[in-house]
């Protein structure tokens, strides 16, 4: 707790995207009720690449589907850019979704029945981006995920690494205030993760894209600027990149883990 | 651990059925749905075939109609089943591939198919002739009261009735079963496992050549149309073939590469800016085009075949009434037999039935139209002339000509004069040729038909003129006094009985107007009965079969609602595009099928004397109307998935 009160004054510098407070979340009915997440505080500043690790069942997937607005807290406070989800209607959570969130899914999710520039112009299509706008947007960010000469290919036609950039391109078409991504590189063989991994940190170094990335690899996590271990539905401890070379960043995450315990086996 | 095993092994191939039969409901109440509905249908059918108030109304006809009917019955039930049954294989293949995965063999795991398909065979009988026997006494009722037969009708159990539904499930049933031993022998485990993925990819379409096979089908249905207008000429019977050839095939082009190609040309002018409407219904259809192309053609040209059925149907019963008046002006009428004539109204008279006798005189000629008028009529006919004064004054409604004119009435053959230029020219042979001008075909009779000439109507003036010219005192053109009787509606009944007396009898046909429309009444209400029945068991058939596949395309497309939905779109929003799509499944059938009928009906219409606009136009209606039902149910389904997607 300690430590977190340090570096939330360290980084008032900085415009935060997202303030959680005393989150919440419990399933199940009386009598049978399990708490999951049990009064997480978490603030991502602008600019920030996170990474949540944990184990399984640490609560992980629960707290990004309370933070991206696809579940409800049971109790707490979620302000993102300044506004309360907690208190939005569903409607509104939808067009705060498709107006200011990204999303990158483990499995890709893309629909098989667009091709790749369909895809990723998709959140787009109810906004009131004009076409030409959409057109160069969409130029610039297939340029910079280097998927620019599969447009025209379905999903069913390209490789896993490039359905992946394909996912992320569609998070960024909107130029989101943070993008939330679930395990991005847990279908992909190594080459092709630590290849998106790279580009998510230059997206996010050179555009300045907030990420928020939940993954249980050490390896996914060394490329964010900050790393927050869970631990029963609480947050264990938070770990900074700062100066450190990612080598040593990813020894540093190991360590925790292995404090942690449990995780590393399965994630190695 | 060995007690759970044995509790395993225990677990005998009937229990395994019970509970995955209990656990699968869902899936199955689709499959059981159809097969209840189609034994229910058809055994309501049969047992109107075997009832006695029926078999009792039925002359021959009947009897054949209904045989007819009951094989296109089974045709269309059996298809159904085998449909719905193929859909129902596929969504449980998962779970058959499961069966083998944990070790049943092949063999045990279409036991196991068989058996069930067996239960739910016997269920379904139980269950649909028992809702049967409720239904089918409405049934019979409509029909009695269609044929306009109006005394007590009770509907009696049938065994001829079970017995006939039973074993023609029973054949339904080995039809399945084959198709289930089929899928589990023929499919390797692997393609069990991934067959609710399957679908294709989209392809490009070769530009060319889709191009020209896209044009060619829109060009086949305008010239199949365009001959449907045409036809009637020496080649009649070659011309309905070749308008039925180029409708199909025209119809399947369409469906096959014109869709997709159009479909494909507005996509690739979006430039991926295809927007979510699009991208839920665009998209997806040209995506699973080319699977669906053939059931595609199938229900349409099947909907045109009913529509048209149905709406004919219905014409002829709705215009009987006038379709009769037409033929018969008179209730019934005697051809120089002044002395029945008076007898048959002194009996009239003395039974208090009140008439009107009415006398009109005829002479009947030799003519010749100016040239053969249309390709089933001869130039030279026998024609009799008839003053219009004096029909005004017998009480029909008809107009009086100029002096050297005439209006023709045959209504036999009127409607093949519809492509004739008016006026022409009709000459007389005698010593000198004596020219009337046609200036009017009408639509109705003059006389009785069971005169069986044509009849011209001149003005008084020109009919005396003629009269001194071309009637002789006797031979084939002598005067002829026609007595002509008109009875009051409610005493048409009890006169008719008096007329159908065999003393009255001078020549074949004996026809009056009440017997002859109750006699249309009957065989124009039993065809529309039977048009209408099968018309109904063939639009729930397809209506359900466009129904279940959206239901399969829906589950298969959840992943997609579940990721739109995350990624910000409303339920309302994604609904947007799916109603899109519903619109293109449903509608492109149902509005192909409607021109291809509408044209149809227009090309058959020489077959109606009288406006069959309203009559058409209802049947139509309500046929559009009940397949828009399962429309909206689609709708409905689709809207619950995507609800539950996220």
């Amino acid at each position: 707790m300690t430590t977190e009160n340090k570096t939330m004054t360290q980084q008032t510098t900085k415009q935060s995207v997202l303030q959680a407070h005393n989150v919440r979340k419990s399933f199940g009915t009386r009598g049978n009720v399990q708490q999951v997440l049990k009064g997480i505080d978490l603030r991502v500043a602008e600019g920030e690449f996170v990474g949540i690790m944990g184990a399984s069942g640490a609560g992980k997937t629960t707290l990004l589907n309370v933070l991206a607005t696809i579940d409800r807290a049971t109790e707490g406070t979620i302000l993102i850019d300044g506004a309360d989800i907690s208190k939005m209607k569903d409607v509104e959570l939808s067009a705060f979704r498709r107006n200011q969130l990204g999303f990158i899914f483990q499995d890709y999710n893309l629909l098989d029945t667009l091709t790749v520039k369909e895809n990723i112009l998709l959140p787009v299509s109810l906004g009131k981006m004009k076409k030409q706008a959409a057109e160069a947007q969409f130029q610039s960010i297939a340029k910079i995920l280097d998927i620019e000469a599969l447009a025209d290919k379905y999903p069913h036609e390209i490789s896993g690494g490039q359905k992946q950039r394909t996912s992320a391109a569609r998070a960024l078409i909107n130029q989101p205030s943070l993008v939330f991504a679930d395990e991005p590189t847990g279908a992909l063989d190594s080459k092709s993760a630590s290849s998106l991994l790279g580009t998510m940190a230059d997206v996010n170094k050179q555009q300045g894209v907030t990420i928020m990335m939940v993954t249980h690899d050490p390896l996914a996590s060394s490329y964010c600027s900050r790393v927050v271990f869970l631990k029963d539905g609480n947050v264990y401890s938070e770990l900074y990149k700062g100066d450190k070379t990612r080598q040593a960043f990813f020894q540093e995450i190991l360590n925790v883990q292995a404090v942690l315990g449990g995780d590393s086996v399965d994630a190695l | 651990m060995s007690r759970l095993c044995s509790g395993v092994t225990a677990l005998t191939l009937f229990d395994l059925v019970k509970r995955s039969m209990r656990k699968n409901i869902k899936h199955y109440y689709l499959y059981f749905f159809a097969l209840i509905l189609s034994v229910v249908l058809y055994f309501v059918f049969a047992t109107l075939q075997h009832d006695a108030a029926v078999a009792e109304q039925g002359t021959g006809t009947m009897g054949t109609a209904f045989q007819v009917a009951g094989i296109l019955l089974i045709v269309i039930a059996g298809i159904f089943i085998v449909y719905a049954n193929a859909i129902f294989l596929k969504r449980r293949s998962r779970e058959i591939g499961l069966y083998q995965l944990i070790g049943l063999t092949k063999r045990a795991v279409a036991r196991l198919l068989i058996l069930e398909n067996m239960l739910l065979g016997i269920m379904a009988l139980i269950v649909g002739i028992a809702v049967g026997m409720l239904v089918s006494r409405v049934f019979l009722l409509l029909l009695m009261k269609l044929i306009g037969y109006e005394a007590f009708i009770e509907v009696s159990f049938s065994t001829a009735a079970v017995t006939q539904t039973f074993f023609v499930f029973l054949a339904i049933f080995v039809l399945t079963t084959i198709q289930m031993v089929f899928t589990v022998y023929r499919n390797s485990l692997l393609s069990l496992f991934n067959s609710e993925k399957q679908g294709q990819h989209p392809r490009k379409p070769k530009s060319a050549v889709s191009a020209v096979l896209a044009l060619l089908g829109i060009g086949l249905i305008v010239f199949g149309y365009w001959l449907s207008g045409r036809m009637l000429n020496a080649m009649i019977f070659f011309n309905m073939l070749a308008v039925l050839a180029t409708v199909i095939l025209g119809t399947y082009l369409i469906f096959r590469v014109t869709i997709s190609w159009l479909l494909y040309r507005i996509r690739r002018n979006k430039n991926g800016h295809l927007g979510l409407e699009n991208s839920l219904s665009l998209a997806p259809l040209m995506h699973r085009m080319k699977s669906n192309a053939n059931s595609l053609t199938i229900i349409t040209v099947l909907s045109a075949m009913t529509l048209t059925m149905t709406a004919a149907a219905y014409s002829m019963y709705y215009s009987t009434e006038r379709e009769t008046q037409a033929i018969m002006p008179f209730d019934f009428m005697f051809e120089n037999e002044a002395g029945l004539a008076d007898d048959i109204s002194e009996e009239l008279e003395s039974n208090g039935i009140s008439y009107q006798r009415e006398a009109v005189e005829t002479f009947v000629v030799p003519a010749e139209f100016e040239e053969k008028p249309a390709p089933f009529l001869e130039r030279a006919t026998d024609i009799a002339v008839l003053s219009s004064e004096q029909l005004q004054q017998a009480g029909l409604d008809v107009d009086v000509p100029a002096n050297g004119e005439a209006s023709f009435h045959d209504v036999s053959v009127s409607t093949l004069f519809n492509s004739v230029d008016l006026p022409f020219d009709l000459t007389f042979q005698d010593e000198g040729p004596t020219t009337l001008s046609i200036t009017e075909i009408a639509q109705y009779n003059v006389l009785n038909w069971s005169f069986f000439t044509s009849q011209i109507v001149v003005n008084e003036e020109t009919y005396q003129s003629l009269k001194a010219q071309l009637a002789s005192e006797t031979g084939d053109s002598a005067l002829q006094q026609m007595d002509g009787f008109h009875i009051a509606e409610e005493d048409m009944a009890a006169a008719s009985a008096i007329y159908q007396q065999d003393k009255y009898k001078v020549s074949e046909p004996h026809v009056d107007y009440y017997s002859s429309y109750e006699g249309s009444v009957q065989s124009n209400g039993l065809l529309i009965f039977i048009a209408g029945f099968l018309g109904l068991v063939f639009l729930i058939s397809t209506g359900s079969i466009l129904y279940f596949k959206q239901m399969t395309e829906a589950e298969q497309e959840k992943q997609s609602y579940a990721t739109l939905r995350q990624l910000g779109f409303t339920v309302k929003d994604i609904m947007r595009g799916i109603v899109r799509k519903q619109a293109f499944v449903f509608g492109l059938p149902l509005a192909i099928g409607l021109a291809h009928s509408i044209f149809a009906i227009q090309a058959a219409s020489f077959l109606f004397r009288t406006d069959i606009l309203f009559p058409a136009s209802v049947a139509m209606g309500v046929y559009a109307l009940i397949y828009l039902v399962f429309a909206v149910l689609a709708v409905g389904y689709y809207k619950k998935t995507v609800k539950a997607a996220l």
